[in-house]
């Protein structure tokens, strides 16, 4: 069964208005896949709709990995399948503590249909083992354990406990949503680790990072990179793009795929 | 042997005559059967009062089932309230009626010239305990219970209280709880309304709060099929405060209205309320609530928060909030609302990590009370609370 994550032709509308217009896209195992863009060019939109969420509506394509269409499926399945979005604005959850929902999250994971999820969920003391190292090795305080979801943390707090949640579930396929947005330096590079240790531990993982600035791919380096514009792919190649982005700024593709008048 | 057992619509002064009652509580009685007898009907701007109605409405012969679920904390007096009239007759005749007046609505009324037993609770001065004291009241089948429960903190005392109404008995339920705290007093008090789905449920709750005394107060309204609570917290003291929490469940045609009171008297007084309800199938769940701040009230500092939740499209929730302030010198005044469904970015948060809908609309849920369930004090309580309310949505 590949382990490509397949776009095909992806159209998807917010309300009436069409924001992705024909997006094609492979993403191959093993790879790290940089989507750049302005503002306003559909690259939230794609990252959203490939994980289903409900504000946006497909209206043409296909969405394949491992095997299957991955757009007929619901949200947690897609999960369980290995995709996970890391979010841009991650939401909070009061009254649910960090612990139950990583628990919650990790016992979703496991849960077999049909099969009684008291035989499925994994043992207190190996998730406790599990989280606490996690959380040692992103720098993040024991005591989050306890606190509700994102419920008054920093953004850079916020982001440590999307990656935290990355490294518990084990994705083959991420997808890092701005990632970068609100993190300085230190934060940055913690955060970078941590999906830089998760692709060494898995070689066949997957991961599209979905960013505005060539700064996150200093420490998340890419083998491929697409330029994504008016809601299509305009642009792909290697790693020397993203500089040459960061260096001409997006016009001059631009102007390349949409002339001088546009 | 079947003795004929007197009409509520008809109550006459020997009808509400105690064996063996002292002369002042007769009187007190009867001071409440006038009160009913005078007393209009209440105007429920959303309690169906007909569920209510006096006409099928009896005295019952059986006073109630009182039992405590945890050992009494050492030093602290809980009896019956019916031998209390007896044993503690300064304190009766101080407190009685101290925090619901015998005509302060037609139903309290009723209650006074009525009541048969309930829970007499008395903390002496600077007695401080932490084990908390689990009071339960049931009623049998067929019968009226009318419960009367005073609960007396006095200077400097500290208790934990779980006040609970369970069982499917009835179907008509009236029960007065009034709670006096004397100057720094602190009660942590957990009122619960679980009674099974067939009973009609009025509540008064009183509190009366002393200078610089404290009550923190949770309340979990998930029983009944109809029920009105009208729940008052009085900060007469300088100083005095209350944290305020309620988790309402209304689910399969239940009619659950609850209408806090919070009273600002004293000076410096601070208030914070914290209201949530979950409403699910053909539930409808009202907060009717009134915060006044008096003339004599400066600095004055009161938050109100309410929430509700709608799991499903009939479902109905009202929110009727009021506040009348009648001093110049507030210091804090505000006020939160919000209603609506699950919120859908929690749920697609939740999914995009591999748990189910359902399960996330489950802890979703949870999450939204779980400040005021983790506030129930008895552990093994607090987790049949939350069970029950788990199975419900």
């Amino acid at each position: 069964m590949s382990s490509e994550l397949v776009i095909k032709n992806l159209h998807a509308n917010i309300g009436d208005k069409e924001i992705l217009k024909g997006v094609n896209l492979t993403v191959k195992p093993g790879t790290i896949h940089a989507i750049m863009g302005p503002n306003g060019s559909g690259k939230s939109t794609l990252s959203n709709t490939i994980m289903g969420h409900p504000s946006y509506t497909v209206t043409a394509g296909e969405v394949w990995y491992k095997g299957q269409n991955i757009l007929e499926l619901e949200v947690d399945q897609r999960a369980k399948l290995g995709m996970f979005l890391a979010f841009q604005y991650p939401v909070s959850i009061p009254g649910v503590t960090v612990a139950n929902f990583m628990r919650a999250a990790v016992n979703g994971h496991r849960a077999v249909e049909g099969k009684d999820t008291r035989e499925t969920q994994i043992p207190m003391p190996q998730f406790r083992k599990e989280i606490r190292e996690k959380m040692a090795a992103l720098g993040v305080d024991e005591a989050f354990a306890r606190r509700y979801l994102n419920d008054g943390f920093s953004g850079g707090e916020k982001k440590r406990i999307e990656i935290l949640q990355m490294s518990m579930l084990k994705p083959s396929m991420a997808i890092m949503d701005e990632t970068d947005s609100g993190l300085d330096i230190d934060a940055l590079k913690v955060v970078s680790q941590g999906v830089n240790v998760l692709v060494q531990a898995n070689s066949e993982m997957g991961v599209l990072v979905i960013t505005h600035y060539q700064r996150l791919l200093n420490y998340i380096k890419p083998h491929v990179v697409s330029v994504m514009m008016e809601g299509r792919i305009v642009r792909e190649g290697g790693p020397e793009l993203a500089l040459e982005l960061e260096e001409r700024g997006y016009d001059f593709i631009r102007e390349e795929v949409f002339g001088n008048g546009n | 042997m079947a003795t004929k057992l007197p009409a509520i619509a008809s109550l006459s002064a020997a009808d509400v005559l105690v064996a063996n009652e002292p002369a002042w509580l007769q009187t007190w009685r009867q001071a409440g059967l006038a009160a009913f007898n005078t007393l209009e009907m209440p105007y429920w701007r959303r309690t169906d009062l007909t569920a209510f109605g006096f006409a099928d409405m009896q005295l019952s012969a059986d006073s109630g089932t009182f039992r405590i679920g945890a050992d009494a904390p050492p030093g602290v007096v809980v009896m019956p309230m019916h031998l209390a009239v007896h044993e503690h007759v300064t304190l009766m005749q101080a407190n009685l009626g101290a925090a619901v007046a015998v005509n302060v609505s037609k139903y309290a009324a009723l209650n006074a010239a009525t009541w048969r037993d309930g829970w007499f609770v008395y903390v002496p001065k600077n007695l401080e305990t932490t084990l908390p004291l689990h009071l339960i009241q049931g009623f049998g089948a067929g019968n009226t219970l009318m419960s009367r429960n005073l609960v007396v903190l006095e200077r400097g005392a500290r208790l934990t209280l779980v006040e609970q109404l369970m069982g499917n008995g009835g179907p008509y339920s009236n029960v007065v709880t009034e709670l006096i705290l004397g100057d720094g007093a602190t009660l942590k008090y957990t009122g619960m309304q679980t009674w099974g789905s067939a009973v009609h449920h009025v509540g008064h709750v009183v509190a009366k709060v002393g200078n610089d005394a404290t009550i923190e107060w949770s309340a979990i309204n998930t029983g009944a099929l109809h029920a009105h609570i009208e729940a008052e917290t009085n900060l007469i003291g300088n100083g005095s405060r209350v944290d305020w929490m309620a988790a309402t469940v209304a689910s399969d045609g239940q009619r659950l209205l609850t209408a806090p009171w919070l009273r600002h008297v004293g000076r410096s007084t601070e208030a914070h309320m914290d209201f949530k309800t979950v409403v699910k199938g053909s539930g409808y769940a009202t907060f009717d609530g009134m915060i006044k701040i008096e003339g004599g009230s400066t600095d004055t500092i009161t938050r109100l928060e309410e929430h509700a939740l709608h799991l499903s499209p009939q479902a109905r929730s009202d929110s009727i909030p009021g506040l009348k302030i009648d001093t110049n010198n507030v210091q804090k005044a505000g006020h939160a609302s919000t209603s609506g469904e699950v919120d859908d970015e929690q749920l697609f948060y939740m999914q995009a990590r591999g748990i189910s809908k359902s399960e996330a609309v489950h802890m979703i849920v949870m999450g939204f009370f779980e400040p005021v369930l983790d506030r129930i004090p008895l552990e093994s309580l607090r987790e049949q609370v939350t069970a029950a309310i788990a199975a419900r949505i």
